[in-house]
């Protein structure tokens, strides 16, 4: 029974340091959640594209945008409770939340006015910005 | 003039039946993340579920047995009962993966709220299990999953380079484990478990005998191969739109905007119409495999051939596992994430689930002037090989690349 125990707390072990569980935020942990903002506002950017060339559907839009927004403030409450010790990290870090926060407000522009053609162009090229910026940011650390 | 009528019907099933979340999520992803080197992985998962559904159909025709039930005679009972669990919780998983996949599209029609469409969808697939007979259910959710086709017409119109869509089918030698658990995956997503207790039990409700021979290797070669084909359609239109983004697919949504970077709104109506489908089809065929293994292991009277008040053991776990699913679906776990963790899971379960259907099928005593030829004997025992390479590697992958990403 002892011997099935350590077993599984190696096993355990082993998956938690390969996964990166615990201590303070790696480079890599934090270009992998930067990546995810800049997949994710190059998505935002397709769908506002197809929304000012008024070829999509407006429910999806809206909804394609807040689940989209979510997944974009989820990390940057993750890169906010983050623990970085080193000041490179640390720096991209805060870099990160504050790109969040713009990538949701222009995800924002589809979700309220997702018949807004103007504005979906506007919100289009913002974020194309934006993960462009992500982009440079994680290749970076 | 039937039989044709019965091999078009039962190839447009296997299509609704093929096509599930977890084939869409890792297609889009390994298009998006990969590209078109991933292709080779698709027929080789698809050629493994032909195999083994041709070989299962044709163990119900001779014997009436599915495969369930040669888990039980072949393993014992520790065996047996290890294999029901295993194969309950992750087909259980599955289901709702699949119930949180329908209320994420249907919220997309209407925009209400996920967890209300979840309902919805659980309503609905229970009152189609209720109503339609088994051969309609496979029908109506084939028919209508046929939508999907549009991601095949989809990556032919934005016509990518074909020497190097050609290039893709060929394997690779390849030091990026990202790429290795995009393979794995996506031969897993052809392999889930729950498809060949579907289809074998499938079998007994439709009451196949040797004379079905052809129908089930159409059905197996056809069908699955059409589903395969709509596959590589997902995977190479994410290879051109999403690859050159920097797009990694997060949600049911990502895959529909693929069918509308093409077609505009109507790309994505199609799609998201084939996704529910498809969908809708893959819930009912998980929560009949999560009964239909209950039942067979447990000796109890089962199938939609009956009425399902004169067997109410097997219409209770069956109505259980809906409302299980239901349970998981609505604590708000996102269905993609589920999806992607059922797949990668169900892999060590695969050898226990095609060993005995492998072994019945090369057993002459049993299976008489019907019993597995030389090419069926070398690609199962190939299939077997790779199931079990697969079992030792998946849960490696996953952790070393913290889920592919």
């Amino acid at each position: 029974m002892r011997r099935w125990l350590a077993v599984v707390f190696a096993v355990l072990g082993v998956a938690a340091s390969v996964s990166g569980c615990g201590g303070p935020m790696t480079p890599d942990e934090l270009s992998r959640s930067i990546q995810t903002l800049e997949s994710t506002a190059a998505e935002g950017a397709m769908l506002a594209g197809d929304v000012a060339d008024d070829r999509t559907k407006a429910t999806f839009a809206r909804v394609h945008a807040r689940d989209m927004s979510d997944v974009v403030v989820h990390e940057a409450e993750k890169l906010n409770d983050a623990e970085a010790d080193r000041a490179n990290v640390a720096a991209a870090k805060t870099k990160a939340v504050d790109l969040a926060d713009k990538i949701d407000a222009a995800l924002g522009q589809i979700q309220v006015a997702p018949d807004d053609e103007p504005g979906a162009r506007k919100a289009a090229t913002q974020l194309d910005q934006l993960s462009k910026q992500a982009g440079d940011l994680s290749a970076g650390l | 003039m039937k039989g044709v009528l019965q091999i078009a019907l039962g190839v447009i099933a296997a299509i609704g039946g093929f096509v599930d979340i977890g084939d869409l999520v890792f297609n889009s992803q390994a298009g998006a993340s990969v590209g078109t080197p991933a292709l080779w992985a698709v027929p080789v998962g698809v050629g493994g579920i032909m195999v083994f559904a041709e070989m299962s159909g044709r163990i119900v025709a001779v014997t009436k047995k599915p495969n369930f039930v040669l888990v039980k005679e072949r393993y014992g009972t520790r065996l047996s009962t290890f294999t029901l669990v295993a194969s309950l919780v992750l087909t259980g998983l599955t289901l709702a993966a699949e119930l949180g996949g329908l209320g994420f599209i249907l919220n997309y029609f209407f925009d209400v709220s996920v967890g209300f469409f979840v309902l919805v969808a659980l309503i609905a697939i229970a009152a189609a299990i209720y109503v339609l007979p088994f051969g309609g259910i496979e029908r109506v959710f084939g028919y209508m999953g046929l939508a999907l086709l549009v991601f095949i017409a989809s990556s032919i119109n934005l016509d990518p380079d074909w020497g190097e869509v050609g290039r893709g089918f060929v394997p690779e030698a390849h030091g990026a484990a990202v790429y290795w658990y995009f393979i794995v995956g996506l031969i897993a997503a052809a392999l889930m478990p729950y498809e060949i207790y579907f289809y074998s039990s499938g079998a007994v409700e439709e009451g196949w005998d040797p004379s079905d021979m052809t129908v089930n290797r159409a059905n197996a070669f056809i069908g699955f191969g059409l589903g395969g084909l709509i596959s590589v359609g997902i995977l190479v239109t994410a290879a051109q739109l999403f690859k050159p983004a920097g797009i990694s697919p997060t949600s049911i949504g990502s895959v529909a905007l693929l069918a509308q970077q093409p077609y505009a709104e109507l790309g994505l109506i199609l799609a998201l119409i084939g996704i529910l489908f498809a969908v809708g089809g893959a819930t009912i065929d998980t929560a009949f495999s999560a009964a239909y293994n209950l039942a067979q292991h447990q000796g109890w009277k089962w199938g939609k051939r009956f009425r399902l008040l004169d067997e109410p053991r097997f219409t209770l776990s069956l109505a259980g596992f809906l409302l299980l699913g239901f349970a998981i679906a609505q604590t708000g776990v996102d269905p993609v994430e589920l999806t992607e963790y059922a797949v990668i899971f169900s892999i060590p379960v695969l050898p226990l689930t095609y060993l005995p259907i492998l072994l019945v099928g090369n057993d002459r005593n049993v299976m008489g002037q019907y019993v597995n030829g030389p090419i069926a004997r070398v690609f199962g025992w190939f299939y077997f090989g790779l199931i079990c390479l697969l079992a030792i590697a998946a849960p490696i992958l996953f952790l070393w690349t913290n889920g592919g990403s």
